[in-house]
């Protein structure tokens, strides 16, 4: 079993991982404290997966040269996004998303590629992508649709 | 392509250079690209890759939310971290061959894992782990002497 979990930083990691509990469906599953209460590393789990929640930080022995922080710092910038697949009613998970305080950037609607999807941002600024199947696409219609070239390997 | 079952979620990776991103990912980590989607002009519109039963997205920058590391100073709003069975010193030799720059050596870890972490060309950092010896919250709690709950 290999795992890849992604990580997100955050100025106020305790507000992180109550948010997507009230906006998403999050739920907290880990959270490492120092003697000062500092959030040290935590994780939050959806759909039985987690992604780890972080304080900003910079350090030599850790991450070299490299610098972790949030959204809210750099303007709104981010380095990388979550896509995450909805069970179920994904325009209701946006309306939900909505009510906790999420800014929807782009609101719900059917993709040439087959996917239902939508665009949220979280109050630091980190980009949530959620998305549902909703159509059978083939690579030729996808390709003929949106003059896209798809292919399954580099090669 | 190994994995066949697909994560209820998946990073996205912002590059400059996506094409090249795909490429040294696969030579320096042995991730798979699985998927790549190419416009008229060949720009990277969507690519996933696959590790085991892992998957990430690999992505051009495309407005001024989505920015590689390289453009901002080294910083990262977010990193990788993946967990593997086994081979994590020769998956950190093969990343250092292909010019990955290795900013943690392999070290055991008190909470009982194996870890190295490596920044690649753009500048994302990863960490790359292994379970040396099973531990409980409690016993990484006692062994790291932090606080370790499940709950807020």
């Amino acid at each position: 079993m290999t795992a890849i979990t992604p990580q997100l930083f955050y100025r106020d990691p305790k507000a992180a991982l109550r948010w997507p509990e009230d906006a998403f469906g999050f739920e907290t599953s880990m959270v490492v404290t120092d003697d000062k209460g500092a959030v040290g590393h935590a994780e939050t789990t959806w759909r039985g997966e987690s992604i780890s929640v972080g304080a900003p930080f910079a350090s030599p022995e850790l991450i070299g040269p490299a610098r972790m922080t949030s959204p809210a710092e750099l303007g709104g910038a981010g380095s990388q996004f979550l896509r995450l697949e909805v069970e179920g009613d994904l325009d209701a998970h946006c309306k939900r998303a909505r009510a906790a305080g999420a800014r929807i950037t782009q609101a719900p609607a059917d993709q040439f590629y087959g996917q239902r999807t939508y665009r949220a941002l979280d109050p630091e600024g980190h980009v949530w992508t959620f998305y549902q199947p909703v159509a059978e696409v083939s690579p030729e219609v996808a390709r003929q649709g949106a003059g896209l070239t798809i292919r399954t390997s580099l090669d | 392509m190994t994995g066949q079952t697909r994560p209820s979620f998946s990073a996205a990776i912002i590059y400059r250079d996506p094409l090249a991103a795909l490429a040294w990912l696969e030579k320096a980590f042995g991730f798979e690209t699985s998927m790549l989607v190419t416009g008229p002009d060949g720009a990277v519109h969507h690519s996933e890759m696959r590790y085991g039963d892992g998957l990430i997205m690999v992505g051009g920058e495309f407005d001024e939310r989505h920015i590689s590391p390289e453009r901002i100073g080294g910083r990262n709003t977010h990193s990788v971290h993946v967990q593997m069975d086994a081979g994590l010193d020769a998956h950190c030799a093969r990343a250092r061959a292909a010019g990955a720059s290795i900013v943690r050596e392999p070290a055991d870890q008190p909470y009982g894992d194996r870890v190295y972490a490596a920044i690649d060309p753009e500048g994302h950092v990863w960490s790359f782990g292994q379970t040396i010896q099973a531990m409980t919250l409690d016993e990484q709690a006692a062994a790291t002497g932090a606080d370790i709950r499940e709950r807020l």
